[in-house]
């Protein structure tokens, strides 16, 4: 019985399928482990699937915010807001008042009127490449705490991006990274630094280049 | 990326809220960084000690969920890496006394810290190919045909046994007596 067990086991990890539970025996031990490493010298099924790779990161990301409150969000949230945060900075910067949600994590769960900052408690900036095609834009409020929005669009990215933000001093601070779906994404994160002592943020890509850099006017 | 070696690092204290520090260069920004850093090479860690996708990527998730919440980001990256692989020993440990009852592979956080901090490279993701190679040298022509046939090219038992112009049965025969000889051989590799 344990025999034809273990070859079920065999042929399904030949066939790429998970194998089904059984009770073994210590003396197939060897052979069940001789059968994976055979099974795993296969080339393909050692890389992961790019979805498994993005499916767990929203998975994580989830876990991430109901647990230790990170202002990280799912990414189909992001896409689905990202019009609505590129909306709330531009009327930031015109004056007025407008009405945050969710998307924004420094007040969550509320659709209560936010007063928009003074002049000069937001300052912005836009990304340009080094051949000066812009790629996006960067909204710091100052606040307590100080909040940054980006967007970044570019069909040519894929990939997950990382920003960094240049402080006066010469200190640099890791913002956040922005996985970007069909060359767009964005964030929204809160920090506690005066924007005032911000000058400037830089794209990164996955390898570390990179790939455009914004000063904050 | 920068060369600053005062880099400070964000951590969110509270909803919302986030405090900048200085952390050391060698550490990780933030729980994504862990993740885009391991989770290739993890998953391919797994894969190798389990033999199929949907286990491999089921037992990464595990690894993933269950490191998340207790993972310091004030660590190094080599502090991160081994609790990682610690996690995923356990992980995998429970994962064979649940299907099979005892651990039919496992992770020893020391010697495969390798898997982890190796740069990943997906032209030779692993070195089992170079494992297995040295394997089926060791056996008779027949008994590596098969295991070839089987393991490396896909073949069902059916179409194993007409590539070699045997019967089923004896194919399961021969691939029966193959891997009891592949094992024995791969332990005396091992010694």
């Amino acid at each position: 019985m344990t025999d034809h067990r273990v070859s079920s086991f065999i042929d399904a990890l030949v066939a790429g399928r998970r194998p089904k539970k059984f009770r073994a025996r210590a003396e197939d031990a060897e052979v069940l482990r001789t059968a994976i490493e055979l099974r795993s010298a296969r080339l393909g099924d050692a890389i992961p699937h790019d979805k498994f790779v993005a499916d767990l990161y929203e998975s994580l990301t989830e876990q991430a915010n109901s647990s230790i409150g990170s202002n990280v969000r799912p990414l189909r949230a992001r896409r689905a807001r990202g019009a609505l945060i590129a909306v709330a900075a531009s009327v930031a910067l015109i004056g007025g008042t407008f009405a945050t949600t969710e998307s924004f994590d420094h007040a969550p769960a509320t659709s209560a009127a936010i007063s928009v900052p003074h002049v000069g408690a937001v300052r912005t900036g836009t990304f340009e490449a080094s051949n000066g095609e812009v790629l996006g834009q960067i909204v710091a409020y100052n606040g307590n705490p100080s909040w940054i929005y980006m967007n970044v669009g570019d069909p040519k990215l894929t990939g997950t991006i990382t920003c960094n933000l240049q402080l006066k001093n010469g200190t640099v601070v890791a913002a956040g990274t922005v996985v970007l779906h069909q060359g767009t994404g964005m964030m929204s994160k809160s920090v506690l630094v005066d924007i005032h002592r911000l000058r400037g943020a830089t794209l990164y890509s996955p390898g570390g280049t990179e790939l455009a850099s914004a000063t904050f006017a | 990326m920068p060369s600053d070696n005062r880099v400070v690092r964000s951590r969110t204290v509270a909803r919302g809220v986030t405090r900048l520090r200085v952390v050391d260069p060698d550490g990780y920004a933030d729980w994504e960084a862990v993740y885009r850093d391991n989770i290739d090479r993890l998953y391919r860690l797994m894969y190798a000690r389990v033999g199929n996708r949907a286990d491999a990527e089921d037992l990464t998730s595990e690894v993933f969920r269950t490191a998340l919440g207790p993972l310091r980001l004030d660590s190094s990256k080599g502090e991160v890496r081994s609790y990682l692989l610690t996690t995923a020993q356990t992980v995998l440990a429970s994962h064979w006394r649940r299907t099979l009852g005892f651990p039919v592979t496992s992770i020893d956080p020391e010697s495969d810290m390798n898997s982890l901090a190796a740069p990943s490279a997906s032209e030779n993701p692993t070195d089992a190919p170079q494992r297995a190679a040295k394997v089926l040298a060791s056996l008779p022509d027949r008994y590596r045909r098969i295991l070839e046939l089987r393991f490396l090219e896909a073949c069902s038992i059916r179409e194993a046994a007409e590539a070699m112009s045997i019967s089923i049965s004896n194919a399961k025969v021969l691939q029966h007596r193959a891997l009891h000889m592949a094992a024995k051989a791969g332990l005396e590799l091992q010694q």
